[in-house]
């Protein structure tokens, strides 16, 4: 048996081995009160875009896809909606502070219009995600609204 | 086919150790933050002596008492002012590297504030403050190479510095200056410590768009 065989098996069996270490799924039941929906009225159009386009990791229900299972692809995804938490959680956006869901609300409507999320490593796999030029406009003219309206 | 058999237990051992490594290590980290913190809280108790400062005054004897309320009075939120200064310099400059370092600095400053020194009727609005100029203070270090998004930043600051100075005074005269342009015509605030117009949300493409609102006096 050559090295290179013997490297090659090697990777295999690591590669069996890691699919026994899945990582907690970002999943809940229940939409709680302090989830954006019920904390302000959304339009339904504006709700379609968001569940379509941010709520994958910016809230505490992911829809995860039938590859998700497959690691180490799922450390990443996992890694990548504790980070999107961290900055935005649509989940506990009635927990901010009004400052915070001002700066928030502003925050989107920015990041949506410079094109920066959603982020094209996820709308590389999820095309549906990708925003249309119409969604773009749907979303930061109710960004731009909602920040207005809390000050 | 030995060998074969030993490296594959031997790399499946490590990688077991590797990941559960992650995982306690995380553990750790978040504890050691807790440890951080409190340890700050002990250093930042400059009074402290032979006494072991327990959390919350109203538990202390008067002695102790007295010596809060003394804090109380030298609460500054000067050096925080210095850091957006240096910050909202770096941005009129166009020196998006400058801009995140003083980012860093402003959070460090941020995070060592000595809370027990904040009269409690503003403890609640500081910590709201804070708490958000924080991140804003963290994504301007973190974006190095996008001075728009660190802009979008300190766009955010200065409302949070306005609302600094609305509480606590400033210790030097600073000039709040707006620019009507920003964030899609909104407009948006900055301070400087001179009366002439350097739009740091702009930089050398508008430097002296702008103008002074209001002079704050210090006091």
């Amino acid at each position: 048996m050559t090295i290179k065989k013997k490297i090659i098996l090697g990777l295999a069996v690591v590669l069996i081995a890691i699919q026994f270490f899945q990582p907690l799924r970002n999943q809940a039941v229940e939409v709680p009160a302090t989830h954006i929906e019920r904390v302000y009225a959304v339009p339904q159009n504006v709700k379609a875009i968001l569940v379509q386009s941010c709520y994958d990791c910016h809230s505490n229900n992911t829809h995860y896809p039938w590859y998700s299972r497959i690691q180490p692809g799922a450390w990443y995804m996992a890694e990548h909606i504790k980070k999107g938490k961290e900055e935005l959680n649509f989940s506990e956006f009635g927990d901010y502070s009004v400052r915070r869901q001002r700066n928030k609300f502003r925050a989107m409507a920015g990041q949506v219009k410079d094109g920066e999320m959603p982020l094209s490593s996820y709308t590389l796999i999820h095309r549906n995600a990708v925003l249309s030029p119409e969604d773009k406009q749907v979303l930061i003219a109710w960004f731009s609204t909602m920040e207005d309206s809390i000050k | 086919m030995k060998n074969l058999t030993l490296s594959i237990i031997a790399v499946t051992m490590a990688f077991i150790t590797v990941s559960c490594n992650q995982v306690s290590n995380k553990n750790e980290q978040s504890s050691n933050d807790t440890s951080d913190v409190s340890q700050e809280q002990t250093v930042s108790q400059p009074n402290g002596g032979d006494t072991i400062a327990a959390p919350g005054v109203s538990e202390t004897p008067n002695g102790q008492q007295t010596t809060a309320t003394e804090q109380e009075k030298k609460f500054s939120i000067a050096p925080i002012v210095t850091d957006y200064l240096s910050l909202k310099n770096a941005l009129v400059s166009d020196n998006d590297k400058a801009a995140a370092s003083a980012g860093k600095k402003l959070l460090a400053t941020l995070n060592k504030v000595d809370l027990k020194a904040i009269p409690a009727d503003k403890h609640k609005q500081y910590m709201e403050i804070a708490d958000d100029a924080k991140e804003h203070a963290e994504h301007i270090n973190e974006n190095v190479g996008n001075i728009h998004h660190q802009r979008e930043h300190l766009a955010s600051l200065g409302e949070d510095l306005k609302d600094l100075i609305d509480l606590f005074g400033t210790s030097q005269t600073l000039y709040q200056d707006h620019c009507p342009m920003f964030n899609d015509g909104k407009g948006a605030v900055w301070f400087s410590e001179n009366k002439e117009i350097k739009n740091p949300y702009y930089g050398s493409k508008m430097l002296t768009c702008g103008k002074v609102e209001k002079t704050i006096n210090s006091k």
